[in-house]
Parts: C-alpha cells; sequence; structure tokens
C-alpha cells in the first residue's frame, strides 16, 4: 500500500493512459462494427434491388398481355396460335424480312423462357416457329 | 471522514522512530521546520493568498529556492507558512522515516487553539501558544506547576498537505496531473467519436426498410433465396439466349443471310448461306470471336454456327 502511494502520480497517468487505451479501442471497435454493418447492409440492399429487378421482369402478371400482342404484329393470315395457360406454341409463315426481324425483335424482348425458336428461309420469306413459356 | 490514521509531532528533539507505519502516519511539524506570518491582507480566497505568499517571505527566508508554501485564514488575519520539503525529508530519514510513509503534513499554528497546555518537546524545549502563534521555548521557562498535554490523533486538523510525489515518483504532481488531463481529453475525443458511429448506415436502412415495406413478401430471408434462385436461374439461361441469337444477327450482312436457326433449352444451331469464300472466312471469324462452332458446308460457301447455352 505505501508503495503504491509512494507512485501515486505515475498511477494516475497510468489510469488515464489506461483510459485512453480503452477509449481508442471502443472507438476502432465501433468502426470496425460500422463498416461490417454498413457493408452487410449494403449488399442485402443490394441484394434486395437485384431481386425486385428479376420479379418485377420475371414474375410481370402482365407477362401474358404482353405475349398476346406478338400475335397482333403480323397479319392473322400469317401466324398460327395456340396458347394454354402460361405455355404459347407459335408458328408464323410467310413473313417477309420486315416481319420477320419484327418478330425476332419482339419475341427478344418478351420475358419468357424460349422452349423452341426455329427460323428458316426459303427465297425472300422466312418462317418462325415459337415455343415458350411463363 | 474522520482521520484515522497517528498523527506524529515532528521536533528536532525527537527519538529515533522504530514503528513502520504500514498504512501511513500523518506528523504535525513544529516551528522548528517552518517560518510563519500573520497577515490582514484584502483577498477572500485561499488561492489568491497563496499566489502573493513567496512575497511576503522575501528578505525573511535565506534562499526562497525550494520553499513551498501553505496558507489558512485565523479569524480576520491569513497564516502564511513557508516550509522546505526536502529539508523535512531528510530530516525523517534521519529519523528512520521514509516520506512515502507519510500521509498527511499539518503545522502545529493549525492547532493554536488546541494548545491549552505545553506540549514537551524532548527534555530541554517545550511548545506553547503565545498570543495566538505557536512558539518553541525552553522548558526551564514554564511554570513549574503547568501540566503539559500531548498531541493526539483527536487534534488532527481538517486541511493538510502532502509532499509531492512521496520522494520516490519521477513526477510531479502538477506534471501527472496535466498529463492525465491530457490523456483523459484524448479518450474523452475517442469516446465521443466512437459513440457517433453508427449512424451512418441509417440511411441505408432506410431505403431497405422504404423496399421491404413496398415487398413485404421479401422480409423472409428464406423467401428471397427461393425466388432469388428461381428467377436467377431463369434470367441466366435466358439472357444467354437472347445474347447468342444478338450475335447471329450481327453476322447477317452484306453477302451472308440467315439460313435457318434453331435454339431450344441447351444448344443452338444456325446456318448462314454466304455469297462467296471471302465472306465465309469473315464469318468464321466472327463466329471464332464469340467462341462459336463454326464448320463449312462442304462444296458451298454455307457456314454453320453452333454452340451449347
Amino acid at each position: 500500500m505505501m508503495k503504491l502511494k509512494a507512485y501515486k502520480n505515475e498511477l494516475i497517468v497510468g489510469f488515464a493512459f489506461l483510459l485512453l487505451v480503452m477509449a481508442f479501442a471502443y472507438k476502432q471497435i465501433q468502426v470496425s462494427h460500422q463498416h461490417n454493418a454498413s457493408s452487410t447492409a449494403a449488399t442485402t440492399l443490394e441484394e434486395l434491388k437485384n431481386l425486385i429487378a428479376l420479379k418485377k421482369i420475371w414474375g410481370d402478371k402482365k407477362i401474358t398481355q404482353k405475349v398476346e400482342r406478338l400475335k397482333s404484329i403480323v397479319s392473322p393470315s400469317k401466324a398460327k396460335w395456340h396458347r394454354k395457360g402460361k405455355k404459347l406454341t407459335a408458328s408464323f409463315q410467310g413473313l417477309n424480312a420486315q416481319e420477320f426481324n419484327r418478330v425476332m425483335i419482339k419475341i427478344m424482348n418478351l420475358p419468357v423462357e424460349i422452349q423452341k425458336l426455329e427460323a428458316s428461309n426459303a427465297g425472300v420469306l422466312y418462317q418462325v416457329e415459337f415455343k415458350c413459356k411463363w | 471522514m474522520e482521520n484515522t490514521k497517528e498523527l506524529l509531532l515532528i521536533h528536532t528533539s525527537m527519538k529515533r522512530v522504530s514503528h513502520a507505519y504500514p498504512d501511513g502516519v500523518n506528523i504535525m511539524l513544529t516551528p522548528q521546520f517552518y517560518t510563519m506570518k500573520r497577515e490582514e491582507i484584502p483577498v477572500k480566497y485561499t488561492y489568491q493568498a497563496k499566489r502573493i505568499a513567496p512575497s511576503l517571505f522575501d528578505g525573511m527566508l535565506e534562499n526562497t529556492q525550494g520553499y513551498q508554501y501553505f496558507v489558512f485564514k485565523e479569524k480576520v488575519s491569513w497564516v502564511f507558512i513557508a516550509y522546505h520539503p526536502e529539508e523535512i525529508k531528510s530530516f525523517l530519514k534521519q529519523k528512520g522515516m521514509l516520506p512515502e510513509q507519510v500521509s498527511k503534513i499539518y503545522f502545529a499554528q493549525q492547532i493554536a487553539e488546541a494548545f491549552t497546555h505545553p506540549v514537551l518537546l524532548g527534555e530541554r524545549d517545550a511548545l506553547v501558544n503565545l498570543d495566538g502563534t505557536i512558539t518553541v521555548v525552553p522548558q526551564a521557562a514554564l511554570n513549574s506547576d503547568e501540566k503539559p498535554m500531548k498531541i493526539t490523533q483527536q487534534l488532527t486538523p481538517k486541511k493538510g498537505i502532502a509532499f509531492e510525489g512521496r520522494g520516490k515518483s519521477i513526477l510531479s504532481t502538477k506534471e501527472s496531473y496535466l498529463l492525465a488531463a491530457i490523456l483523459v481529453l484524448f479518450a474523452a475525443v475517442y469516446f465521443i467519436e466512437g459513440s457517433r458511429y453508427g449512424g451512418d448506415s441509417a440511411a441505408i436502412e432506410a431505403q431497405m426498410q422504404a423496399l421491404l415495406e413496398n415487398y413485404p413478401s421479401l422480409e423472409s430471408s428464406y423467401t428471397r433465396k427461393s425466388i432469388a434462385s428461381k428467377y436467377q436461374a431463369i434470367d441466366t439461361k435466358e439472357r444467354k439466349k437472347r445474347d447468342v441469337i444478338k450475335a447471329l444477327s450481327h453476322m447477317i450482312f452484306k453477302g451472308s443471310k440467315l439460313h435457318s436457326l434453331s435454339v431450344d433449352d441447351t444448344k443452338f444451331k444456325a446456318r448462314f448461306s454466304c455469297a462467296n469464300a471471302s465472306v465465309t472466312q469473315r464469318l468464321q471469324e466472327l463466329a471464332k470471336k464469340e467462341k462459336f462452332h463454326a464448320n463449312r458446308i462442304s462444296k458451298s460457301n454455307d457456314l454453320q454456327i453452333e454452340g451449347r447455352l
């Protein structure tokens, strides 16, 4: 006890230094926690945004309407259409180059799972067979 | 709080101290170890009086170097006491006491009113109260019928001083307090800084909360995983199909015409009619660039391009 008292001044400084070290450690831990929390939150947010975007594209409730519009871009005589629920089998015949391009672009932009897409050219006319589901 | 430590009167004729005092001891100094001055000065606080103390002893002390001052108020006047810690320490060592054993130092003048009788200092001297000032006088000057009193623990004054650093310390009290204050200040800054972290992710949290409010079904991580696994696979596969068709469409140019195309879930195949060998060659290069397999159809310039999805 006497020895401790003899070094009272050093003990005061030592205690203050200890406090400083603890405060510094506290700050570092907080910074680290903050970094981890921010990083996790940012990743989760990114995942969430990505998921919402995917759901918007592939889970869109208006896909059927969008698919139906494919029928109307060529004259009805050139299209054979068979849709059952969320499955479609369609064939387009006697398409000129312009119509062929229009059909292909439309198919490409439809948010559907392409099961089969066949196109063939005979002279100047094209034929397309398309099978998809959503 | 009552002082429980023994109060030891320090005087020049005292005997060598044999007690160890493991818990420390308080000492009371006789005027043999200090110089006293009583002044009526117009100051209100002790710290103000202490500030002018050195100037009051000018000419009284042989060398003011090393002196320290203790000031207290006595009715209307201030009592200034000059003492030399090193001399006191040296004396204590001679008497077998270590400075670090000393808890508090008091001056006999502080309890002047308690001196109703003389206090004997060894065999020759005595400590008496002469007109309010504690003075060392020869015992021969005392009345023979006067009974001496003893300094006891109960007479311990309220206010005392301590040796700076108690002898072995490498830092003075002032230095240590200053250093400690600086360190504590930095510690406080770190604590405040540390406690402020935590609010930065609030914006991300708010954004996430807003999204979850619009899509409550995504609040569950299991649902999120299930939706992700379902749509991610479709997205990857369908994007690949469309990328392939887009790449094949870039192979249609003057002299190159799509003859047939077939895409299903696992593979694709396209046949291009080429006007001449150079077009076939160019198409082959383009297919190679896209990492597709290209085979020239025998006896013609046509090219078949295929690959897996």
